[in-house]
């Protein structure tokens, strides 16, 4: 007779083999130990990729980034992976699909759903033909906001997904991820796009030489550069000559 | 082709089109056809496109169907009912870039000839159009759902369609 997790009792021979002979628990509790950091270690992703933010999983998987280092290999079949990942918009008609997909990985497994469209369906939330997020068919483990989130910000998420596992595996409670909140979200203005220092003068020429296709170089735009570019030469020689003076007056005080 | 019009090499394929829509077809037409094409009947759709492969135009490219809501009359201009209008676009291949387009208005429950024994490339196509708009090819031998789920209720690229519909399960 054991007692779970939950304080509940079961039976299992394994376990009354374990109570018979003392020293033994000992001794499984250090395999146990190899086991967590070997799961912990070995996330094999599914790529559940859709859209762009696959695109972004591509790059972490590739060698520039390489989320391999950390035993996340990507999988091409469901029945050999740890984590999903949610990459991209689901359609309603891809829905049930993914849940079936989901459905032949075997336990335990753990999901990530990374970018905005995995995560509420962002813009094409009200769209006849997309759902609002894989959490309303899958229970997701890591949100990792963005539009895409770069693969940096993935890696983070495997790195939350790998504290979270390690936890659930010593028995201790891991925190519950809730869905980030869509409200807040940073919309761009138009106005915003507009740089404050530019001159205008460069943005007429550029539009009217794409109004007019002439592929002469217009002079106006190349002498705007030039004056922009002396401009910022005079601005980094002050700024060292001042920080110059500056140590100068530092040594004289000492 | 007897018609010295339709293989003159003097004209520019545009006025070939032109002259072969204007003496086979029966379009009082005379200028440039504008860029989404000249309206045709629906009955002269398929002869159209025979005719025009074999011209050389044996490239299919694209089917593309809109939705029209009823007006009311403004002014001049009379009221008009709900109604489709296919366009259909043929391309020579090798021989220039030139694209024979044209249109056929349709009513609603009026179904258009397909073009599916002329050119297979036209099945999936014709299929995409009768999924997102509703519009039914006679004569095509696959009509279902392309894009949508197959049981999938309503057109939803018609102009009235709900866009609360089909939300049911995740709403």
């Amino acid at each position: 007779m054991a007692v779970d997790e939950s304080g509940l009792a079961f039976e299992h021979p394994l376990y009354d083999l374990m109570a018979k002979m003392p020293g033994l628990d000992v001794a499984t509790s250090t395999v146990d130990k190899l086991l967590n950091w070997g799961a912990r270690n070995s996330l094999w992703i599914f790529p559940m990729a859709t859209s762009c933010c696959g695109i972004e999983f591509m790059a972490a998987a590739a060698s520039r980034v390489d989320m391999d280092r950390m035993g996340t290999i990507v999988r091409g079949s469901p029945r050999q992976s740890d984590v999903m990942v949610v990459a991209g918009t689901i359609t309603v008609k891809m829905a049930p699909r993914v849940l079936r997909l989901w459905d032949q990985m075997p336990e335990p497994k753990w999901c990530i759903a990374m970018g905005s469209c995995a995560i509420s369906g962002d813009f094409y939330r009200d769209i006849y033909s997309v759902i609002p997020g894989i959490d309303v068919c899958i229970p997701v483990d890591v949100y990792i906001p963005g539009c895409p989130p770069n693969p940096e910000e993935l890696m983070g998420g495997m790195l939350r997904l790998q504290e979270k596992v390690a936890l659930r595996r010593a028995g201790l409670k891991a925190p519950i991820e809730t869905r980030p909140e869509t409200g807040g979200m940073i919309r761009p203005r138009i106005g915003r796009t507009r740089d404050a220092g530019r001159d205008p003068a460069i943005g007429a020429a550029q539009a009217q030489q794409a109004f007019t296709l002439d592929l002469t170089e217009p002079p106006d735009l190349v002498a705007g550069f030039a004056a922009r570019a002396e401009a910022a030469k005079e601005a980094a020689a002050e700024a060292v000559a001042a920080a110059k003076e500056a140590d100068a007056a530092k040594g004289s005080e000492a | 082709m007897s018609d010295p019009a339709l293989t003159d090499p003097a004209l520019t394929a545009e006025q070939r089109f032109v002259s072969l829509l204007r003496e086979r077809f029966g379009l009082a037409v005379d200028a440039e056809p504008p860029p989404e094409g000249f309206v045709l009947a629906r009955e002269q759709h398929v002869e159209l496109a025979r005719t025009l492969k074999a011209l050389g135009y044996t490239s299919y490219l694209y089917v593309v169907a809109s939705h029209w809501l009823a007006t009311a009359a403004k002014g001049a201009v009379p009221a008009d009912p709900e109604h489709y209008e296919v366009a259909t676009g043929l391309r020579t291949v090798g021989a220039g870039t030139h694209v024979a387009r044209w249109r056929v208005r349709l009513e609603m429950d009026q179904p258009l000839d397909s073009l599916v024994p002329l050119f297979a490339g036209a099945d999936w196509q014709e299929r995409e159009q009768y999924d997102l708009l509703g519009v039914v090819f006679a004569g095509h031998p696959d009509l279902r759902r392309l894009m949508m789920p197959e049981e999938w209720v309503g057109h939803p690229l018609r102009k009235d369609y709900a866009i609360e519909t089909g939300h049911l399960p995740w709403r």
